[in-house]
């Protein structure tokens, strides 16, 4: 190949490239925020790390439930979270200060993402209920759903008042 | 006798090199700096092409290299999309596309092709293994378990599969040990198995790929891509030859022989100007008779078309081309071309020197006869092992008298000790390529013989003083 070609090719190319990189950029943030548990303080500091296990802190719609039924027990139903791959809501019980169960309503895009859903949903479901709280790691492979349904489930402990 | 050298238009050399007019060299430049501008065109296109594919991938916005699962995905995805991105480049460097055959030659283009071929395998591969392991890892399975997860998880992913394997079927047979042992036909109808593999492929790309969602850029672009090139194929690779085989409805009117087992086929045909056929172009042949009908041949133009008539000159070598030999007067012949740039097109000065050997006079003695060549810019050699006198030897020598070409034969055995495209006696004597052509410095070369012999005339003068980009050769061992 002719160096000249070279060069106009290599330089077009590079070009368009950081177009996309810039448009993905753009694109991926609004995302990452509406479906992760990435706050805005976390990612201003440092977007490349957001840690898997961290808290998910309530967000606006998920802390809808204004007012709270006693923290006795009953069934609570948290917000519907949404993820690039589709949506999550988690439905919990509370028996005797305890949480019993974890409930899940899923929604995928994609015969894949149903795959991975299926997968995730009981290893998600056993280890809340293990842990009694939202404070566990996500399913390596499903990290979207898991962020979801942990943002999910936090926003029902809260409703239910529950500090677990 | 062994060895002579014979300066037949002597006369000539003496011509006033003032004849090469500042014109004809602003003529010749500007032709090639046209084609140098296509060229730069053309492959800035097919890297913006995949440069596309990755700036769109990343615009979406949907991947992720966080975790081990969605980084191998994600990867995956990648190189499924330059990998099928390469195939699609593949199939329209090799679809005769007229600018990239006047631009490139068609054989240069077969060679990208052959050249992209492996990274485009490779990624295919990759997408499919790296997809399983990623896919599989976000469902807990292993690799080999997920195929049959994956086979289900659309109704393009079994067509996908068949893709595949159709794809390793044409590259594992395109590789040089095994396509030898296959007639070309077989290898041929085998490599249009990779028309079927893309196609078979392609919907699962739109239909299982989140990046695709029904509207999305990368939707339309993808398939504004696909349509593409199924047209250009469409259009070059069979309306074109179909159509024009049709139209100049060229017959068999005559078959001469030029020395023992060499033969030219004249044939006529009806508005054969339109078909802008050039001295040293070739066509790909079909001759429709019960023995001949399924070889293609490529062979060149032996003399410069004229509006009702072509002439090929073969030398009849292999099981299809002995057939040739005896085809009637009067038989059908189908045409795909006229292709290649081994043509007075392609000169970048207004000097040239043309080197030939055996069969590969014929078109060198074409591209003489079309070229508006002035007298002494032009040098012809001929190299000639055998008793007889070369092939259409009588009738290059006047078409060169004509031209105001000298024209050198050496004849005589080749060296036994160094490889020399000369005759030995020449090589004795101290000969190069300068010898016979003093002012070879900035001078076009034309080589037309069989490979290894081609390649020694290129060493030759490229160490006399022709460039690269001025080196032009039609291998017939192709």
């Amino acid at each position: 190949m002719r160096v000249r070609s070279f060069f106009v090719a290599a330089a077009a190319s590079g070009a368009v490239v950081l177009i996309g990189w810039e448009l993905g950029a753009q694109h991926a943030t609004p995302m990452i925020a509406s479906s992760s548990p990435a706050d805005p303080s976390t990612q201003a500091a440092s977007p490349a790390s957001p840690s898997p296990s961290a808290v998910p802190p309530p967000t606006a719609s998920a802390s809808a439930g204004g007012t709270a039924p006693a923290s006795s027990g009953g069934t609570f139903a948290g917000a519907v979270v949404q993820h690039p791959y589709g949506t999550v809501q988690v439905t919990v019980t509370i028996a005797g200060g305890k949480l019993t169960d974890a409930k899940v309503q899923l929604t995928e895009s994609d015969g894949h993402s149903q795959r991975i859903d299926d997968y995730a949903a009981p290893i998600l479901r056993s280890s809340v209920l293990s842990a009694q709280s939202a404070k566990v790691n996500s399913v390596s492979g499903a990290t979207y759903t898991s962020d979801a349904y942990l943002q999910s489930l936090q926003s029902a402990l809260d409703k239910a008042h529950f500090a677990g | 006798m062994c060895g002579r050298i014979i300066p037949v238009t002597l006369d000539q050399l003496r011509l006033p090199r003032e004849e090469i007019t500042r014109t004809a060299r602003a003529r010749v430049s500007e032709g090639y700096k046209r084609r140098m501008r296509h060229a730069d065109f053309l492959v800035t296109l097919s890297w913006v092409s995949v440069a596309i594919v990755i700036a769109l991938f990343l615009a979406a916005g949907t991947f992720d290299f966080k975790t081990l699962t969605s980084a191998t995905t994600s990867a995956g995805m990648l190189a499924g999309l330059i990998g099928t991105d390469l195939v699609l480049v593949m199939l329209v460097l090799a679809a005769r596309v007229p600018v990239i055959d006047r631009t490139f030659g068609h054989d240069k283009a077969m060679q990208a092709h052959r050249r992209i071929a492996k990274p485009a395998f490779y990624l295919i591969l990759a997408h499919a293994v790296l997809l399983l392991i990623g896919y599989g890892m976000s469902t807990g399975l292993n690799p080999i378990a997920e195929i049959p997860a994956m086979w289900t998880l659309s109704s393009w992913m079994p067509f996908a599969f068949i893709g595949l394997g159709l794809l390793v079927v044409v590259v594992v047979t395109s590789f040089v040990a095994v396509r030898r042992k296959f007639p070309y036909e077989v290898w041929h109808v085998i490599h249009l198995l990779s028309y079927f593999a893309v196609l078979a492929a392609a919907p699962h790309q739109l239909s299982v790929s989140l990046l695709f969602t029904n509207g999305s850029p990368q939707r339309v672009y993808w398939f504004a891509l696909y349509v593409i090139v199924a047209l250009l194929l469409a259009t070059y690779r069979f309306a074109v030859p179909v159509v024009r085989s049709i139209r100049h409805g060229l017959r068999v009117s005559r078959i001469v022989d030029v020395a023992p087992g060499v033969v030219s086929i004249e044939m006529s045909g009806r508005r054969l100007r339109e078909l802008q056929a050039t001295g040293g172009q070739f066509f790909v042949w079909r001759f429709w008779s019960g023995k001949t009908w399924w070889h293609a041949h490529p062979l060149s133009l032996s003399a410069a078309p004229t509006a009702s008539t072509v002439r090929i000159t073969v030398r009849v070598l292999g099981a299809g081309s002995a057939a040739l030999a005896k085809v009637r007067p009067g038989t059908g012949v189908s045409i795909e071309g006229p292709y290649g740039i081994f043509t007075p097109m392609a000169r970048t000065s207004p000097r040239a020197v043309f080197v030939a050997a055996g069969i590969g006079i014929t078109p060198i003695r074409a591209m003489l006869e079309h070229s508006d060549l002035a007298p002494g810019e032009a040098t012809v050699i001929v190299r000639h092992t055998g008793v007889q006198d070369p092939y259409l030897w009588q009738e290059l020598r006047e078409l060169c008298a004509s031209k105001g070409a000298p024209v050198f034969l050496i004849d005589g055995p080749r060296p036994r000790t160094t490889p020399s495209w000369q005759s030995a006696d020449a090589v004795d004597r101290g000969y190069t390529i300068a010898s016979y052509v003093p002012k070879l410095f900035g001078a076009d070369l034309y080589v037309c013989g069989p490979g290894p012999w081609a390649d020694l005339v290129i060493k030759d003068a490229l160490q006399h003083g022709v460039k690269q980009h001025q080196v032009h050769v039609e291998r017939f061992d192709w």
